[in-house]
């Protein structure tokens, strides 16, 4: 039968928001409710000598001021190396100093700011090259377990060796290795992050949250509660979240304060970021310098590639540390190429410390290799766009990094870009206007992470007919309303308009690694296929049970009504055995006589007979199911097939360079992706151009500017997101292999679009001008020096 | 608790009493667009906000070959207005792409002049357009040249107890071209890294320069007149190679900083471009002028 | 020290009592609990409280409150009609996807009222030229701006024609 619900473009199921009904953290009050506000470090590295908070805590209407010498001492975060208020030294300027509750926000921030620190300076250190130095100021004297640090590199030594990339190195006929640098950018959600912490009468935490990971960060605020003393559990809540990007991944230490306010107060207490703590004290993006160096053979075949990347991690350790997992995965398997060597050093600084952000490290890592693809293409002599088709991925093949490839058009997506941008005409007229061409490839398919890569579901259907899904995934915009309603309508027989939809709730829904690693789509996806075969054979056989009684009963009432009726010949026979009965669109029918109007009834019907028996045996249709996909984690050597399918896609981008100004003007954009299969197209788009012109902004004009460790730009004037005047005319092309992992074929597409764009456009910027711009963003000031110093060395 | 007493005047010279009476204490207020933005920063914190925003009598475009503009007009009125549009486009230049609709609806040129940022798009075109600013205070009325009116970085001739009313703009000569070129990192929602305006008038040969007015923003500590740059191109006919010398005069007195949106050497060759480019705007709106 | 001011928010008068030094913004989420209109900025940069005063797109976030008294106001909340229909700009922004998280949907609905009120044909530069103090993080603007047009062409009636040739 073809589908109905599936690959189609249904509209956005998101009337609240185009109402102003959606509640988000910004709207949400509840009685009693405090307002907490943080006071941040005035200094980069400092001991804290003495914190004199008698003033703030005299003034009218202020309930709690916490330091941390007034709470206990609990350690958080990844690698624990931090508590949420520091007590005896600051590391970076957005370390928590100091926190207090109030009844209003004006309050709260007057007293943060009757809050006298004194510090006394210790010597700071900015650069990552600096801090490995044997003599650099250690940002942490000690770990998280007392023992004392040697140096400020993490213990967490990344590195992936497959082959030999010495022997690689003999069998090429062209090698090329240059140095790169990208900077701190922002995932800017437009709504800033908050929370509402509060107790129960049970001392519960219920903590509404932007999480979009509630039960990773139930258990981190489990322990927490443990570690303060507590025997009590958390409940997640999330409402309407105002973006993400991989800020949300990991609870942040304004989370820790609202608990600790709220059980000081014993009343709820609401933390919400204004927009310059936003961009200071919530972790961005972090920097990276990556030396690449890469061969290839006379015939253009990679001969191996070794990417060494140094991470300025800051003061503390999130996810940000943990992204040369991913950054492994372009490094080792984007193109063919047998000897890898990766390395990843991230080193403590006293700068802001860094988290996850859409790509989780993807961006940086395709930024280099991408731009050392096209220089070695160049040494070869080789047409770049030609020299990536040489390399390509193939389907169904192993990397040295133990990926599995199943599905891979990486070739399609290059040749549609090929096509589209015009390569041919294009390319290599070295005259103000370029075109450039970047890939990538990117779970697609989950990503184990966690022992548990899995999603639960529940389902239930009442008696109206309409299906309840319970989820524990969360919804930031990437609209799960509206896929799981298509793949729950296709997979259950219910019809679109009757599925509702529950998430948001760690009490209700059931459990879920979170939504991130663009893995929604395919893991509810695949917990939706399992789940609703229970529920469509729990219908069946309900049908088969008792559809007979409901049309004798409905034949005897008409023959009551219409002495003339008279009932058909019904062979009631092929209604005994639920295997002759399907559901479709929220009827249950004969699958051999569909068409048969007195074989056929709403699902709704027989659900209520079930429920309604009289006999003391009624029963309900309800259904779950676990979804835990068969990927592994990577081993201890950085290797393994870690997604159960990977997205691959090609950008390809025209630019024009004005050459008097350095100013770059984009005149086409193609995004060829694979998607597996489009389960909505329209909202599939959506996540390509949103992400890709994300991607531009990473290349064109996002960048923290941090001096001494200060973010000079706290704000969206400084802070050069993109507008809607700054269009790039985006060509999203969607390339379908189905790929049999995937629910109806589908892979995850939530992040990558924004992975390639950098590396095409500084590829495009080079066959404009034949100059490489190394540093992010590409700036028209950059692009203008690099133009003037080629001038001066009369290259 | 941080607030102030905000008063709404009736009139001009109600606001101006009310300036007399509270002095340094109160802060003019118009479109608040810069006002509330520096008071939620607590860059200012005055006692008292005047607001000037509702005095129809600030709010006006007059044109009669010259122009007159109330200080209270919005930038969003300005932009709509088919007579800037047509006979002072270097106006509508500036204030089209001033921020957001948003804050053009709220934004006034006096405000804008009065906040007196060295990144001001209204003010390279006030200062190539030659105008009076019309300054009020209880004690009667004054004029100055806007090239006299800034001091420096968000300071002006303006006294205790005075206000900006009117802009005053003497009709431009017969063949007079004029245009504003913002070089910004992005193209909405942006101050400029420079602004250049130029204004060109030619002589019946729509080629020899009669006279020339070029202003920049962002390249001094207050937006400025490249006056040698002027004086160069006077009496020169006007192309290619004669914008470019004066470009690289109006470069060479510039005196940008560097800062986070860009560095002075940048702001100088950004001049230097700009300058030409727009002069040739000028004389390509200039022929038009002469054309219709 | 609070004053009463009044002014009419969607077409229904309303009295409130305001400090000098609050925003429009903060009077209709805090006060009248139209939480519509959001707080992306705080500063007029990202047009997420995009509403607008006698008609006219406004940042209330840096709108003084005391300025709005005896005029207009009108919020997303007022765009429905009164039997809770969805505004054709509304229904857009569904089925052409202009809306993924939502944050600046509202302020940026609001915009795209006011142009097409003024501009009820407008050209995709119009567009965005009108929208441009409206950041989005999430859409790219691309089907932010397909939504403006779709609404443009039901709300003119020009819908079919449009369809056709799509």
């Amino acid at each position: 039968m073809s589908e109905l619900f599936v690959g189609k473009s249904f509209p956005r199921a998101d009337a609240e928001k185009v109402t102003g009904k959606a509640a988000y953290i910004n709207d949400i009050k509840v009685p009693r409710m405090l307002y907490g506000k943080i006071l941040y470090s005035t200094r980069p590295h400092a001991r804290i000598k003495n914190i004199d908070t008698s003033a703030a805590e005299k003034l009218h209407g202020v309930r709690a001021v916490l330091t941390g010498r007034n709470t206990p001492n609990v350690r958080v975060g990844f690698l624990g190396d931090q508590e949420p208020l520091k007590k005896d030294k600051v590391r970076q300027f957005r370390d928590e100093v100091a926190a207090v509750a109030a009844i209003d926000e004006d309050i709260a921030e007057e007293a943060t700011s009757l809050i006298k620190v004194e510090y006394e300076d210790l010597p700071p250190v900015f650069d990552p090259i600096e801090a490995m130095k044997d003599d650099a100021p250690l940002v942490h004297e000690f770990d998280a377990r007392g023992k004392p640090r040697r140096n400020n590199i993490l213990p967490l030594p990344w590195k992936l060796i497959a082959g030999d990339v010495n022997k690689g190195r003999e069998q090429s006929a062209h090698i090329v290795k240059d140095t790169f640098r990208t900077t701190w950018v922002h995932q800017v959600c437009m709504g800033a992050s908050g929370c509402i912490a509060q107790f129960d009468v049970n001392n519960n935490l219920v903590f509404t949250s932007v999480t979009n990971v509630p039960f990773g960060g139930k258990d981190r605020l489990d322990m927490f509660l443990r570690n303060i003393g507590l025997k009590s559990s958390t409940r997640i809540l999330t409402p309407f979240v105002g973006g993400s990007f991989g800020s949300k991944l990991d609870t942040d230490i304004y989370e820790f304060i609202a608990v600790l306010l709220a059980w000081e107060t014993k009343c709820p207490v609401k933390i919400l970021f204004d927009r310059h703590e936003e961009f200071t004290a919530s972790p961005p993006r972090q920097p990276a310098i990556a030396t690449v160096e890469q061969g290839c053979d006379k015939d253009g075949h990679l001969t191996f590639r070794k990417v060494d990347m140094i991470l300025d991690n800051g003061a503390y350790t999130s996810w940000g540390a943990t992204t040369p997992s991913v950054m492994s995965i372009p490094v080792s398997t984007l193109y063919k190429v047998r000897n890898i060597h990766f390395e990843a050093t991230c080193v403590y600084t006293n700068n802001i410390y860094a988290q996850a952000m859409r790509g989780y490290g993807n961006p940086q890592a395709t930024y280099v290799v991408e731009q050392s693809m096209d220089q070695l293409a160049e040494a070869a002599g080789i047409d770049p766009l030609d020299f990536r088709l040489i390399n390509a991925n193939e389907p169904y093949t192993e990397s040295p990094m133990r990926i599995k490839i199943t599905t891979c058009p990486l070739k399609e997506c290059l040749q549609e870009v090929k096509t589209r941008i015009d390569w041919e005409n294009k390319h290599g007229k070295r005259d103000g206007r370029g075109v450039g061409v970047a890939s990538f490839l990117h779970v697609g398919g989950g990503a184990r992470v966690y022992l548990s890569d899995g999603q639960g579901i529940i389902m239930k259907v009442n008696d109206e007919g309409k299906l309840t899904i319970i989820t524990g995934g969360t919804d930031q915009g990437q609209g799960s309303e509206t896929i799981i309603r298509q793949m729950a309508a296709e997979a259950s027989g219910l019809r679109y308009e009757d599925i509702s939809i529950v998430l948001g709730d760690t009490e209700i829904c059931p459990w879920d690694v979170g939504t991130h690693a663009s893995r929604h789509l395919f893991m509810v996806g695949n917990a939706i296929l399992m789940c609703a075969e229970k529920i469509r054979a729990k219908i069946r056989d309900l049908g088969a049970r008792w559809m007979r009684s409901i049309i004798e009963a409905d034949l005897n009432k008409k023959a009551r009504r219409d002495p003339d009726f008279k009932a058909p010949q019904i062979d009631w026979s092929v209604l005994e055995n639920p295997d002759n009965l399907d559901v479709c669109n929220g009827e249950i029918f004969v699958r051999d006589d569909p068409e048969n109007p007195f074989l056929r009834m709403k699902i709704a019907r027989v659900v209520r007979k079930a429920h309604l028996l009289g006999t003391g045996r009624g029963e309900m249709v309800t259904a779950e199911a676990f979804y835990d996909p068969p990927n592994e984690m990577i081993d201890r050597e950085g290797k393994g097939n870690i997604s159960c399918c990977y997205t691959f896609g090609t950008h390809g981008v025209e630019v024009e360079v004005d050459k008097e100004t350095g100013q770059l003007r984009i005149l086409n954009y193609v995004a060829a992706h694979d998607v597996g299969r489009a389960i909505n197209p329209m909202l599939v788009k959506g996540q390509i151009y949103g992400a890709a012109i994300m991607g531009t902004g990473y290349g064109l004009t996002e960048e923290m500017l941090l001096n001494a460790g200060r973010v000079m730009n706290p704000n969206l004037l400084d802070y050069k997101l993109l507008t809607a005047k700054d269009k790039v005319p985006i060509d999203a092309v969607i390339v379908e292999p189905i790929e049999p992992s995937g629910p109806f074929g589908a892979k995850g597409i939530g992040e990558p679009a924004c992975v390639p764009s950098a590396p095409a456009i500084a590829n495009a910027v080079y066959d404009a001008i034949g100059v490489r711009i190394k540093e992010l963003p590409i700036t028209p000031e950059r692009v203008l020096a690099a133009l003037k110093q080629k001038e001066e060395e009369g290259v | 608790m941080r607030t102030f007493e905000y008063l709404k005047p009736a009139s001009v010279n109600k606001a101006l009493a009310l300036l007399d009476l509270y002095g340094d204490q109160a802060k003019l207020i118009a479109g608040g667009t810069d006002v509330m933005v520096q008071w939620k920063k607590r860059i200012i914190s005055p006692q008292v906000l005047i607001s000037l925003r509702n005095l129809a009598e600030l709010s006006f475009i007059k044109f009669g070959g010259g122009l007159e503009i109330g200080a209270g007009t919005t930038h969003r009125a300005l932009e709509l207005s088919p007579e800037i549009r047509e006979h002072f486009p270097v106006i509508h230049d500036a204030v089209s792409n001033l921020g957001s609709v948003q804050v053009r609806n709220s934004g006034t040129i006096g405000g804008n002049i009065c906040n007196a940022a060295p990144s001001a798009d209204t003010a390279p075109p006030l200062l190539v357009l030659d105008t009076n600013v019309r300054i009020a205070s209880t004690k009667g009325e004054r004029t100055v040249a806007i090239r006299d009116f800034f001091r420096g970085p968000s300071r002006t001739v303006l006294q205790t107890g005075e206000l900006v009313t009117l802009f005053s703009i003497p009709a431009p000569l017969p063949r007079t071209g004029m245009a504003y070129s913002k070089h910004t990192r992005r193209k909405a929602m942006d101050l400029p890294i420079v602004g250049v305006a130029v204004l060109l008038s030619f002589e019946e040969d729509l080629k020899t320069c009669r006279k020339a007015a070029i202003a920049l923003g962002v390249a001094a500590p207050t937006p400025m007149r490249a006056a040698n740059a002027e004086a160069f191109l006077a009496g020169k006919p006007v192309d290619k190679t004669t914008l470019l010398e004066a470009g690289k005069i109006a470069s060479e007195e510039a005196s940008p900083r560097t800062t986070i949106r860009g560095s002075a050497w940048y702001r100088k060759e950004i001049i230097r471009v700009l300058v030409r480019r727009t002069g040739l705007i000028c004389m390509e709106r200039a022929k038009g002028a002469a054309r219709s | 020290m609070k004053l009463t001011i009044g002014f009419s928010v969607n077409g229904d008068s309303v009295e409130v009592e305001v400090l000098p030094h609050w925003n429009l913004l903060k009077v209709l989420r805090d006060v009248l609990e139209l939480t519509g209109a959001k707080q992306g900025c705080g500063e007029g940069e990202c047009g997420a409280c995009t509403v607008l005063v006698n008609g006219a797109p406004v940042n209330s976030c840096i709108y003084p409150v005391l300025e709005v008294e005896g005029k207009e106001v009108t919020t997303i909340e007022g765009l429905m009609d009164k039997s809770g229909r969805l505004h054709p700009i509304q229904q857009a922004f569904l089925e052409k996807a202009g809306v993924q998280c939502g944050f600046c949907t509202p302020g940026m609905i609001m915009s795209a009222f006011a142009l097409l009120k003024a501009n009820p044909d407008p050209t995709e530069d119009e567009i965005r030229h009108a929208i441009a103090g409206n950041m989005c993080r999430c859409t790219g603007y691309v089907q932010i701006v397909e939504s403006v047009q779709h609404a443009a062409a039901v709300m003119s009636g020009r819908s079919q024609e449009r369809a056709g040739k799509e």
